[in-house]
């Protein structure tokens, strides 16, 4: 029997809803009223840090877990209730799933290539990749599978013996096998080399590009920015902030850094500039110990200016030369980190080229002194 | 629901493929039941028992203990290890329903359960000379039997951390089995209350149908008088109502202990 066409609710704009979804485990709760919507055709991006709920979200839309409170629908569907009619309409890459170790590479793709020719559902080929031509021996649409994860030479190798990035692969291939109408992609890069993760991403644009859509969680804030058409970065089962990257960058404003000549200033003497107190930063911009104003809001590119105009002056009053002096637009990541950090008790957000306010929250410049 | 008989069969076939792989699951569902039926066939020596040799009587009920090895103590193994190792978290985030997936490891149960079954047939007819009176019910009771042990599996699975701990999980059953169960002697030899404890366990039943099957009397109410085909169905019939009670219960006990995930924490 195969399984039954389905037919998309009339109206249906958004290929995946999730209106006021809580999730708790016990007195914890993992996910914190999240909503949003995901159109057809469109890649969305959930990011956060560790913790911040992005799994079990997508773990709700997988249909693994009954929501504890709010709704959600995939193709206007229940993911629990009518998992039997969405599932073949569905690809999911877990963040952490097992395989059949003692099974070779091309006995595990023939074996989900087969499960999806049970249900009705025609199993990807090389068009579905932008793959050129097939190889004689194993099965075609096993090889187009192989070739699109890369992993057309390990095809008798049993899948104990491949490494996690070979492995990650393996997962994303089984994922598309059913050329799914909807993807999850739970970490998808996680362990992967450079090449193969640039791999990786041009068979999703591709996918994306034949009309799949895709909700993709990740830590790579380079893969949100290059791949998602509109992305949510959660935190503490919250999301903060959603849009297109250019929305969600537009709030961070632009930001002023210099390397921070420690030998003659204290920090505490910086001035404030617009109104924003500096922020230490360690590794970032400057590439070490450095300041960094942040000026949002309105006519922030003419504030700037006006700021460095103030910044300069208030240095040659000193006599001293700001290095590595630079204006710069906010990134994803200055947004990331803000968002992490807000909700920081210490707003530390680590070592590696980010902010870290001193107290807990931005540092007012005290009194101007000299040769501390 | 055909979709989900191609599923389990293609599991079930992927099963087979494994356990063709792992010499140690080989010797355990294929070896070494035959090595226990034949410790056993050596214990009960010559004498007669239910009206038959006590070799044929211990031979035609060893069904029933076959399947505690072929299905229950390797379904917890390979259901535990499966969970642990997130398997069963992945086959569900495909296409299989669950029902698919577990169908499938009971299907691949029930063939290597059948393959011992066969052995034992043709152990009893170069040795005995003995073939099986009624097939269908042999058949049938090796399915049901397949069935409920899958489910205790299920269960039983549930209550095990981990693959290592699988073999202390599966010893109350086991040693329930081989002291409870009749395989050398008949249920309602043993005094008082054990006798009626006996009778009621899972194994019991279905030790008895397949002994009735085997040499067509009645070793179910005792004696073993020879019985028609039909004879041998009702004379069956109590204890194919003590196997679906104990199905029904399986069942209850799988959905209630069953997890599909790793506990967390």
């Amino acid at each position: 029997m195969r399984t039954p066409q389905v037919t998309d609710p009339p109206g249906l704009d958004s290929v995946i809803e999730v209106g006021g979804l809580r999730q708790a485990y016990g007195d914890f709760e993992a996910v914190r009223g999240v909503s949003f919507d995901v159109p057809r055709g469109e890649l969305f991006a959930l990011l956060g840090t560790n913790g911040a709920g992005k799994t079990t979200t997508v773990e709700v839309l997988e249909g693994f877990r009954a929501p504890t409170d709010g709704s959600v629908r995939v193709l206007g569907l229940d993911p629990v209730r009518q998992r039997r009619t969405l599932r073949p309409r569905v690809g999911i890459m877990l963040q952490e799933g097992g395989f059949l170790g003692d099974l070779t590479v091309a006995e595990t793709v023939g074996l989900w290539e087969g499960l999806s020719r049970d249900t009705g559902r025609t199993a990807a080929s090389a068009r579905t990749f932008s793959l050129p031509g097939r190889r004689r021996g194993t099965d075609p649409g096993t090889m187009d599978a192989l070739e699109a994860a890369g992993l057309a030479r390990k095809a008798r190798t049993r899948v104990r013996q491949l490494s996690g990035g070979q492995r990650r692969r393996l997962d994303l291939a089984l994922a598309v096998i059913s050329r799914p109408e909807v993807l999850f992609l739970d970490e998808p890069t996680t362990g992967m080399d450079p090449e193969a993760r640039r791999a990786t991403w041009k068979v999703i644009e591709d996918l994306r590009a034949g009309g799949t859509t895709v909700l993709l969680t990740t830590h790579y804030l380079e893969e949100a920015e290059r791949l998602a058409n509109r992305l949510a970065i959660m935190h503490e089962g919250r999301i903060h902030l959603q849009g297109t990257v250019e929305e969600v960058v537009a709030g961070s404003g632009d930001r002023i850094s210099f390397r921070l000549p420690g030998i003659s200033w204290t920090f505490g003497e910086l001035p404030p500039l617009d109104g924003v107190s500096p922020v230490l930063t360690y590794g970032g911009d400057t590439g070490d110990t450095g300041v960094a104003y942040t000026l949002t809001g309105a006519r922030a590119a003419a504030r700037a200016h006006a700021a460095v105009r103030l910044l300069l002056d208030w240095a040659d009053a000193r006599g001293e030369t700001l290095e590595r002096l630079a204006v710069r637009r906010g990134t994803l990541e200055d947004v990331f980190l803000r968002v992490a950090g807000e909700a920081s008790p210490a707003g530390d957000a680590g070592d590696d080229g980010t902010d870290r306010r001193a107290g807990g929250g931005p540092v007012a410049a005290g009194p101007a002194r000299r040769g501390e | 629901m055909r979709t989900d008989v191609l599923h389990a069969i293609r599991l079930a076939r992927i099963d087979l493929t494994l356990v063709s792989r792992n010499t140690t699951v080989l010797f355990n569902v294929l070896l070494l039941p035959l090595l226990m039926a034949w410790l056993y066939t050596q214990a009960v020596g010559a004498e007669k028992i239910d009206g038959v040799a006590g070799r044929l009587f211990v031979l035609a009920g060893l069904p029933g203990v076959l399947l505690v090895f072929a299905v229950f103590v390797n379904l917890v193994n390979s259901f535990t290890a499966r969970r642990e190792e997130l398997v069963l978290k992945r086959l569900r985030a495909s296409q299989p329903s669950g029902p698919a997936i577990l169908g499938g490891g009971a299907l691949g149960a029930l063939v290597l359960y059948l393959a011992q079954v066969a052995l034992l047939a043709v152990w009893m007819r170069r040795a005995e000379g003995v073939t099986p009176a009624n097939v269908p019910m042999l058949v049938t009771v090796a399915v049901l039997g397949v069935a409920l042990f899958c489910l205790l599996a299920a269960a039983f699975s549930g209550l095990t951390p981990n693959a290592e701990l699988a073999q202390v999980t599966v010893l109350p059953v086991l040693l329930l089995v081989l002291v409870g169960a009749p395989i050398a002697f008949p249920a309602d030899t043993l005094p008082g209350v054990l006798g009626h404890v006996a009778a009621l366990l899972p194994a019991t039943p279905i030790v008895e149908i397949a002994r009735t099957a085997f040499l067509g009397g009645d070793h179910i109410s005792g004696g073993g008088e020879a019985l028609s085909t039909g004879g041998q169905w009702v004379a069956a019939l109590p204890s194919f109502a003590i196997l679906l009670a104990w199905i029904a219960v399986a069942g209850l006990l799988a959905r209630w202990l069953f997890r599909w995930e790793p506990r967390h924490g």
